[in-house]
């Protein structure tokens, strides 16, 4: 027995360390200053702005990531594993090295005139979303074709034999059958975004009103001493997280259809 | 009429080369092969999944090779069934016939007749996850027969399955096809399963087709030794051609100092004096003669005593071990049980076997 209690009180311990973390917040809760930093206009706008732009990178990394997905599940062709394993790229590569190399790159010529003729990401709202895209692509790809490679690509088989077309076998077959396998991995990356900071500080700057989302208006708050602000801010990310484990379990039980 | 030419198929370590298949219309065809022959990429090849190497493949007039799966014709079951999990039985059965934009008012009738052959009405309403195995298997060859395919293709279609149920399903296989005759190509592993429900078989081993026929040639007469053995051939002896009586029409073979005299129009071909040859004959094709009881002229001339070395009750059927004294050549004999209480049969009890001369077969 002496085993199995030292696996579980690992487990437990782990558990603890984040619980504890968590309700050492509760600490400063209440105070005049924590209900002055909720109302305030810097903090709801980071609190919009976070879940705007984490909602379009989203959208974007779905549009590209699951036909990628689908491509990496189902299909062989050449570079498959040099393109699989850079999936990995935003994962391994720091997250400022990340925003950095957007800097560099909007410096170029090619950069410049992306700048200069279509839209400005350095220092703008679109800058963050790039950023949040950049850092959740790869996962949302990665994780997608995770949901598409438990569905037995024989359904597609039979209904194509059956008359349908790639696309129709694909819409009206495996599309549904993985939905909240895609689901999940549609929040998860959304999660993933709405924390973002590294690139998106980098590439996109820290003005609030105009750039600051809530990771960042975390660490402007911390570096300001205004650790109420911090706190409400957190609580937030935190609350935001909690929902997205929720949503995750939700659609992580199997449906039976029955 | 379905007709396969030249396939060959090259896949990892699999290595299929110049299949050909031929397909009459409403045939029951076996493509019949040992595990891991590479059945499944065949029949993915044919379907349009897989592109083959080489091959050209024509359903009736119409040459399909560079077609896509859907507009190929031919209907598909596979060996895990792929029943949609997410579509009612109805949905399913009813998902060729959508896809293909058919008339459905046109299929109505058919479809309840397929239906009730099957036995499925009752199902219509339930989702896949709610079905038996054998339930599973109905509604997958109904969905696959739904829009009258040109050729429907079967990937083992009776494995997995418990005893009564397979052969619940065997049956059904055979109504189904002398009710509704839809063209056929099932591959499979199971011969018996095969001489069951084929008109006409293939046999492909190590990636070559060593055998076509109708089922009866394939069973009794094998081809080669291969053959012989994957069909699970258990009396096969070496075996030397000692002479010909030509005005008899007969060929003696000798195994182990043992005289076997065969019909000539039952070796493949005309062997000359002195070749190695291999001698076949089915078990169940082994006759214990009574004692006392006369035997038949055509029985006469292949007969042998010797000992029964043991016996096992199969069930259906009782497996008699049997030596002849001189030549010790052992035979395996599956007898009917009630036969096998008749002959009141034990270990160590001498008996006579006698061979029909139709029923041995000469290999090369």
């Amino acid at each position: 027995m002496g085993f199995r209690y030292t696996m579980i009180g690992a487990a437990l311990c782990i558990f603890i360390f984040y619980l504890g973390l968590i309700f050492s917040l509760f600490y400063f809760v209440g105070g005049k200053g924590f209900w002055e930093a909720l109302a305030n206009p810097y903090t709801l706008f980071s609190i919009r702005l976070s879940l705007f732009a984490a909602t379009i990178a989203t959208c974007f990394a779905v549009i590209i990531g699951l036909p990628s997905a689908y491509a990496l599940s189902r299909f062989e062709f050449p570079g498959k594993r040099i393109l699989d394993t850079f999936l990995e790229i935003p994962i391994i590569m720091s997250p400022i090295a990340l925003g950095a190399s957007f800097l560099v790159f909007f410096n170029t010529p090619l950069g410049e005139f992306i700048q200069h003729k279509g839209i400005f990401f350095v220092f703008e709202v679109p800058g963050i979303i790039l950023a949040q895209f950049a850092s959740i692509a790869g996962l949302a790809t990665r994780l997608m074709k995770a949901s598409l490679d438990e569905i037995s690509p024989r359904y597609e088989a039979v209904a194509r034999s059956l008359g349908s077309s790639p696309w129709k076998a694909f819409c009206g077959i495996t599309l549904p059958l993985s939905f909240k396998g895609l689901l999940a991995s549609v929040v998860l990356s959304w999660a993933k975004a709405v924390g973002e900071f590294g690139a998106t500080v980098t590439l996109a700057g820290a003005m609030p009103g105009k750039t600051e989302t809530m990771p960042i208006a975390v660490f402007t708050a911390i570096a300001s001493a205004n650790i109420e602000k911090a706190i409400v801010l957190i609580l937030i990310l935190v609350a935001f997280g909690l929902f997205t484990l929720y949503a995750i379990r939700l659609t992580g039980k199997r449906y039976r259809y029955d | 009429m379905i007709n396969i030419q030249g396939l060959t198929i090259l896949f990892e370590s699999f290595k299929i080369t110049d299949l050909n298949i031929n397909i009459e219309e409403g045939e029951f065809h076996f493509l019949l092969g040992p595990t891991g022959s590479g059945k499944t990429l065949i029949l993915e090849s044919i379907m349009g999944l897989r592109k083959p190497h080489q091959g050209r493949i024509w359903i009736g007039e119409k040459e399909v090779q560079n077609l896509p799966p859907e507009q190929r014709e031919i209907s598909y079951v596979p060996q895990d069934l792929a029943l949609f999990p997410h579509l009612r039985v109805k949905e399913n059965v009813l998902y060729g016939i959508r896809a293909r934009n058919l008339n459905l008012k046109l299929y109505e009738k058919y479809i309840d007749d397929l239906i009730e052959v099957m036995r499925i009405g009752h199902l219509l309403e339930r989702y896949p996850a709610n079905l038996s195995g054998g339930e599973k298997k109905r509604v997958a060859l109904l969905r696959a027969l739904g829009p009258k395919p040109k050729l429907l293709l079967l990937d083992e279609p009776l494995s997995g399955l418990d005893l009564s149920i397979k052969i619940e399903i065997q049956h059904l296989l055979k109504t189904l096809h002398s009710s509704f005759r839809p063209t056929t190509l099932c591959v499979t592993h199971d011969f018996e399963e095969a001489y069951f429900l084929g008109d006409g078989i293939t046999i492909c081993i190590d990636g070559r087709v060593e055998q076509v026929g109708r089922r009866n040639d394939v069973f009794r007469r094998p081809k080669s030794r291969k053959v012989a053995q994957f069909l699970g051939a258990k009396n096969l002896y070496k075996a030397k051609v000692l002479g010909r009586e030509e005005s008899l029409q007969r060929v003696i073979l000798g195994v182990n100092g043992l005289q076997f005299y065969i019909p000539k129009s039952l070796s493949q071909e005309t062997f000359e004096l002195g070749t190695e040859v291999h001698l076949f004959i089915r078990p169940e094709e082994v006759m214990i003669i009574r004692e006392g009881k006369s035997v038949k002229d055509s029985l006469k001339q292949n007969i042998f005593e010797g000992k029964i070395l043991d016996t096992i009750d199969r069930g259906g059927y009782h497996m008699v071990y049997f030596e002849t004294t001189e030549g010790k050549i052992r035979f395996e004999i599956s007898i009917p049980n009630y036969a096998f209480r008749n002959l009141d049969l034990s270990i160590g009890k001498m008996v006579r076997v006698a061979l029909r001369e139709e029923s041995l077969w000469v290999i090369p």
